[in-house]
């Protein structure tokens, strides 16, 4: 009974700066279609993703983290009833180096079956990663196209 | 009883660009570890991946072909035995403009449970298309990506 969406993406960058990528703000709004991710950065500190508009699209707390290595966030929609009621999911973030490339995997899991919530990331993640590669790779992010809007709308 | 594996990818390139990239060998061989795709790249043309040693790594068909949008490929490994005998997979490759950026679709699936061949591509097709978007948007392949299954 569970629920899984992985993602795996190259990029030439180094560890340092993706790990940057991910937990600062400022970065983050920049690829994220205008979200961020606030948090402390510390293991049992809360964690949360504040939307373009403001709102609190997700909540949670952090359950493991190892500067530049690995991040895992308990993590639960807040704006969508079907989704929240599903629960916290675990989203694992690991980053693996190697000739100046990154290997940055998401896994992003559920103990749902079938889960809406599930659905619902694996459309914003490649989105959202496929972003942050043209960021640190060009210096620029693309607009958010039309279609993906809806992402935004957690 | 089937497996599959689906991986989406944006570009900020054309739909045209895109095409190119995937369907001409000289362009292939940069993202692709040095090998590349050889077809007429017409419904019912044969189809096959030829590898830097010039050994055929997969091959089959093309079965449905729409330029630039759309391509399905009847695809089977020839060099591992285990997973030649799985059969054939069928592998579907979609671009679709979005905003300034292409949305890259690919599917590639199996009548075959837990399957060794789709946990192969799960393995490359992440490299090969991270490459791709590198180089389509910088000028520059991941060149130093090892084609290994990690």
């Amino acid at each position: 009974m569970s629920d899984r969406f992985v993602y795996v993406t190259f990029i030439r960058t180094t560890p340092e700066k993706l790990w940057d990528a991910l937990t600062k703000p400022e970065f983050t709004k920049l690829y994220w279609f205008g979200a961020s991710q606030i948090s402390e950065w510390k293991k049992g500190a809360s964690w949360q993703l504040a939307y373009a508009d403001g709102r609190i699209g997700d909540t949670g707390e952090i359950l493991e983290i190892e500067k530049p290595k690995r991040l895992v966030i308990k993590w639960r929609n807040e704006l969508q009833p079907e989704m929240k009621a599903e629960g916290y999911s675990r989203c694992a973030f690991d980053l693996d180096a190697a000739d100046g490339i990154v290997r940055l995997t998401v896994t992003h899991e559920i103990d749902a079956a079938d889960s809406k919530f599930i659905k619902g990331i694996s459309g914003g993640w490649p989105a959202v990663l496929s972003n942050l590669k043209s960021l640190l790779e060009t210096g620029n992010a693309f607009a958010v196209p039309a279609a993906l809007s809806s992402c935004n709308k957690g | 009883m089937s497996d599959r594996f689906v991986y989406v990818t944006y570009i900020r390139t054309t739909p045209e660009k895109a095409w190119n990239a995937l369907m001409q060998p000289e362009f292939n061989k940069l993202y692709w570890f040095g090998a590349f795709m050889e077809s007429e790249w017409k419904q019912g043309a044969p189809w096959k991946i030829v590898l830097p040693d010039g050994r055929i790594a997969d091959m089959g068909e093309i079965v449905e072909i729409e330029k630039p949008k759309k391509i399905v490929i009847k695809w089977r490994n020839e060099f591992m035995p285990e997973m030649k005998a799985e059969g054939w997979s069928r592998c579907t490759i979609e671009l679709e403009a979005a905003g300034d950026t292409v949305k890259l679709t690919v599917l590639h699936e199996i009548d075959k449970d837990d399957s060794k061949f789709i946990k192969a591509v799960s393995g490359g097709w992440p490299k090969i298309l991270s490459g791709l978007k590198s180089l389509l948007e910088t000028g520059k392949p991941l060149e130093d990506i090892k084609p290994g299954p990690k």
